[in-house]
């Protein structure tokens, strides 16, 4: 029996029994997703909507209002059955024991096994585990194959190094005031540490404290992609706008032809193909220093359920629905998002655009970092990271921020 | 009747000396038309780039006029989640109740103090006017907490109620100013017909009153339609939701992406009942808002 | 005579009364509740115990704080004069009631419909060395050559919020202060003009006395509203560069929501109200002084 008809039948069991159990009345599930994950989320829930006589609903929360939304609905004992989040927050919420235990029902599940190990660590706390990958997003470096061939550059061919990039970039500036080699969002903590960060592992590095007695961004990466961003800013590869970028330019510059090379996500094929679909663009793994050094964030949305839902067996089963073949492929792969479980990556619709089967290989040689108050490590508009990448790159001191920001992050996560 | 409103040809002393247009009033009217179009120029260009395509929106560069028209940012911000009209109902009966509330508290409150002598009445004054003095962010999660343990949490009452004390001390102020304009022999005379202070606050005060009343209904509407945090810490459910969270999530992408055309169409569609708004009770307002500035 | 004195206080204060029980409820106990978390290390999260006055000598210590409130204070003191100035020019120029004025006067008040987080990110976008309209327009107009990045350097960004906030709200004092100045007894103006006194004088020595109250009113609550700002600092700027335009709510909501610290946010909120409360009593007091009644 293979896996897939296994876990089918898995899916059709627990269908059953919680169809024999709900048989006298439909009930309706609420859950919480975050603004930016609505549209993904939504494929999924539709699926389950069609096929289940319980219905979920989905409340759209904006994304920096999450944490709190869930810290006080859990105060005032108001949570939804479920409830979808950028996946650095599991480490806090499973500490302050918002998430109700799947660990029972997800090792018993066949296909959590083949969950992306990434997915599994972020979720796991104390041996017990507390969600699963939902919506996945992995960061990749994209490249704009028109500009490339006008610089002369081969437009199949990906910068592979920190070097190539660095390169590259120096030709497609050349190509006139108006197109610039490289592209960050300069003062977007999410954006960097999404499609910076992995730069810097992939050249060694490592990135945050889990605990006080952690070390922090250890390495040479660290310095050696700082000191490439600088050298980009301070040769003018980088438009000026980019230093004031909160995040909402992200792949705006990128989409108006303006941008050779830059990092971003997995959601730009969808974007793209629906927003600039002449666009010729390349997609592959971000690079480190040497040649074959490759990593990526693994980033997107877990699926958990607050501790306080009033449908917790119905979660379970649709937690467990989520990762069958049939949810991760009909739901996920055929709306260009990438499947939790990396060996479904060979499915008839990313067979049909090898942008997507790159991109979810890439959840294969990511990262995802584990630690307490990512937020204020990393995602905050006062954070260690963002001061760090913004005085090295911007004030040129690169030493001094990368030692003021060890100090910092350790710091917090001593707390 | 009508001592509260002057007519205002009156004002036109303070305006111009004379009557026939000097080059001075020509001059005035350029004026007019160059700070008409300062402050309107935002609003026309977000019009404009909210019938872009969403590309367009964001194309680098910019340009004045689209490239093509579009109606899918519209499209976006209509059928977000719950729907538009979903919101909007939200909106206006938070909208609704927070008005309702507004009068019934400020206006006893502006005649105890505009017309009643008592000690501690400038201190209750000051009181009322705390809830503009809190960093009102700070206190939504405690609030909340409270109204959870009353029940009152998820409920657009709730959130009226908030919104309301948010509003009051304005409304106060207004209802205070404009009691005040009231003169005495007016109060006195009802007095000697035998009128009780509240049969004079019905009968004579309030139809006085009334642009005042228009006022604070207007500002009350206005403020609570925009109000974000507390709309979205109070409500938990998409159905529930006001306008303003909608807005805010339906123009939020990856990583703090926005989406600059759904951006534009939400800021037009969220303008245009608040205009409607100021628009029809524009006669009432300028004359409600007799400050009392001058007695 | 004492009882109906006697009854005419009661009854003012049974007036004021429903407004005033409601603002307790709904504001002051959550305030005192804010006080009881201010002396607790409680987390967004959950679970704190008492730490007494720790939070407030931290506050002392927090240098990142007197930044942010002293950028709020310099904030302050720059665009409430400009706000009243323009909003009472404005009421000057549409004062009457005119077609013209009137239309004129409608949409100077437009902004003030939109809400603040709508507006901020409008201005974002013009603002926008890439994207931004503002910036192609400057150069279009030759007033400068190159497109700026507004949001880089904290003078610069200060400017950027600045106007977009003064696009936002000069229509209300406007609006005010045409209302106030309409009030005017014509009488008093129509005798300045015979005894052959010029427009200007007239504003002077007239209008802007006699409208007093309403203009130190106004400013109290424009004063207090940008000691407050959050909104459009949070999203136009994020605080930066290198924190140096975090106002103090803001730097309230990084610590509460952002680092979980509830207990030390709910300080922070004590003292940045105890502060705005002082500047309040500063302000009625000056102007109880000499008040035109």
């Amino acid at each position: 029996m293979t896996t897939k008809s296994l876990g089918g039948a898995l899916a059709l069991t627990l269908l059953a029994s919680t169809a024999f159990a709900t048989a006298a009345s439909a009930d309706t599930l609420s859950m919480w997703v975050r603004a930016s994950g609505t549209n993904a989320a939504t494929n999924l829930v539709n699926l389950w909507n069609a096929s289940h006589p319980d219905k979920i609903e989905l409340t759209t929360i904006p994304d920096n209002q999450m944490v709190t939304k869930l810290a006080t609905g859990v105060q005032a004992k108001d949570v939804p059955d479920l409830v979808s989040f950028d996946l650095i927050y599991m480490p806090d919420f499973m500490k302050a024991g918002f998430l109700t235990d799947l660990t029972a029902e997800l090792k018993a599940n066949p296909n959590y096994a083949s969950v992306a190990k990434a997915y599994q660590d972020i979720a796991t706390y104390d041996g017990k585990i507390y969600g699963a990958g939902f919506t996945p997003d992995v960061s990749i470096l994209v490249w704009n194959k028109d500009l490339f061939k006008k610089a002369g550059l081969d437009p199949e061919k990906g910068p592979t190094t920190l070097g190539e990039i660095h390169e590259d970039a120096k030709k497609i500036r050349a190509l006139g005031a108006d197109t610039y080699g490289f592209y960050f969002s300069g003062s977007c903590p999410g954006c960097n540490i999404f499609t910076g960060s992995p730069l810097m592992v992939a050249a060694g590095s490592k990135m945050l404290p889990a605990n006080g007695k952690d070390d922090a961004l250890t390495g040479d990466g660290v310095k050696a992609v700082l000191e490439a961003y600088k050298a980009m800013w301070d040769e003018g590869l980088v438009p000026k706008s980019a230093q004031a970028d909160n995040g909402q330019d992200f792949v705006s510059l990128f989409k108006s032809g303006k941008i050779g090379i830059q990092g971003a996500g997995g959601f730009v094929i969808a974007d793209f193909k629906k927003d600039v679909p002449t666009m010729n663009f390349g997609i592959t793994f971000l690079p480190g220093v040497k040649e074959g050094q490759t990593s990526a964030f693994v980033g997107g949305d877990v699926v958990a359920v607050p501790v306080g839902s009033k449908h917790v067996d119905l979660a379970k089963a649709f937690i467990n629905w989520e990762l069958t073949d049939d949810a991760q492929i009909e739901g996920l792969a055929k709306n260009n998002i990438l499947p939790s479980r990396p060996s479904l990556a060979d499915n008839k619709y990313f067979k049909a655009e090898p942008k997507l089967v790159t991109t979810a290989k890439a959840l294969g040689v990511g990262y995802v970092p584990w630690v307490f108050h990512f937020n204020d490590m990393v995602n905050s508009d006062s954070s260690p990271w963002i001061n760090m990448l913004q005085r090295a790159v911007f004030d040129g001191d690169v030493d001094g921020a990368i030692k003021e920001a060890r100090e910092k992050m350790k710091a917090i996560a001593a707390e | 009747m009508s001592v509260a409103t002057i007519p205002a040809q009156d004002s036109a002393a303070v305006a111009r000396p004379a009557r026939r247009l000097s080059p001075t009033a020509y001059l005035v009217g350029a004026i007019c038309v160059a700070v008409a179009a300062l402050m309107a120029a935002p609003l026309a260009l977000s019009l404009l780039a909210s019938i872009k395509t969403t590309a367009d929106a964001s194309a680098v560069p910019p340009h004045y006029l689209p490239q093509a028209l579009s109606a899918e940012s519209y499209w976006k911000v209509v059928n977000f989640q719950a729907g538009l009209a979903t919101y909007v109902g939200n909106s206006a009966l938070v909208a609704g109740i927070t008005i309702v509330a507004c009068l019934l508290l400020a206006a006893p409150a502006g005649y105890g103090l505009a017309r009643f002598a008592f000690r501690g009445k400038e201190i209750a004054f000051l009181l009322l006017l705390a809830p503009i003095m809190i960093p009102y962010q700070a206190l939504l999660t405690p609030l909340y907490l409270d109204f959870a343990k009353l029940g009152l949490a998820n409920s657009h009452f709730g959130l009226a109620l908030v919104h309301t004390v948010l509003q009051l001390p304005f409304s106060i102020y207004l209802m205070r100013s404009a009691f005040e304009a009231v003169p005495r022999e007016i109060e006195e005379a009802a007095a000697m017909d035998g009128c009780s202070s509240w049969q004079s606050l019905l009968r004579v005060f309030l139809p006085l009153a009334f642009p005042g009343l228009v006022t604070v209904g207007l500002f009350a509407f206005i403020n609570s339609w925009n109000e974000f945090l507390g709309a979205l810490i109070f409500m938990n459910h998409e159905t529930d939701f006001t306008v303003p969270i909608m807005i805010v999530s339906v123009r939020t992408g990856n990583h703090g992406a926005v989406d600059w055309g759904a951006l534009q169409a939400s800021v037009v569609i969220s303008i245009l009942p608040c205009l409607a708004v100021y628009l029809l009770l524009q006669r009432y307002y300028i004359s409600g808002l007799l400050a009392g500035a001058v007695k | 005579m004492g009882g109906v004195q006697a009854r005419r206080r009661a009854q003012g204060w049974l007036y004021i009364a429903p407004a005033l029980l409601f603002v307790v409820l709904v504001v002051v106990v959550p305030f005192g509740q804010l006080v009881a978390l201010s002396l607790s290390n409680q987390s967004l999260l959950g679970g704190g115990h008492f730490v007494g006055f720790d939070n407030y000598v931290k506050i002392w210590n927090d240098s990142a704080f007197w930044r942010a409130l002293g950028f709020t204070l310099k904030y302050t003191l720059w665009l409430t004069p400009i706000l009243m100035g323009l909003g009472y020019a404005l009421a000057l120029l549409t004062v009457d009631n005119s077609p013209l004025k009137k239309a004129t006067r409608t949409i100077a008040f437009l902004p003030v419909v939109i809400g603040l987080g709508s507006s901020s990110l409008l201005w974002i976008w013009l603002f926008d060395e890439q994207v931004g309209l503002l910036n192609k327009a400057l150069v279009d107009l030759h007033v400068i050559d190159a497109p700026i990045v507004w949001f880089v350097t904290a003078d610069l960004a200060f400017w950027a919020v600045s106007i977009s906030v003064t696009w936002k709200v000069v229509g209300f004092g406007m609006v005010l202060f045409v209302a106030g100045i309409q009030s005017i007894n014509p009488e008093i103006l129509e005798a300045a003009v015979i005894d052959g006194a010029g427009y200007w004088s007239r504003v002077w020595r007239i209008v802007l006395p006699l409208t007093r109250r309403v203009v130190l009113l106004t400013t109290l609550i424009s004063v207090i509203g940008s000691l407050l700002a959050l909104d459009q600092f949070y999203i136009m700027t994020s605080g930066a560069p290198r924190g140096q335009t975090f106002t103090a709510v803001y730097w309230i909501y990084q610590n509460s929501f952002v680092a979980f610290k509830l207990g030390y946010g709910a300080a922070l909120s004590v003292v940045l109200t105890a502060v705005i409360m002082a500047l309040s009593a500063l302000q009625i007091a000056l102007s109880q002084r000499g008040k035109a009644e």
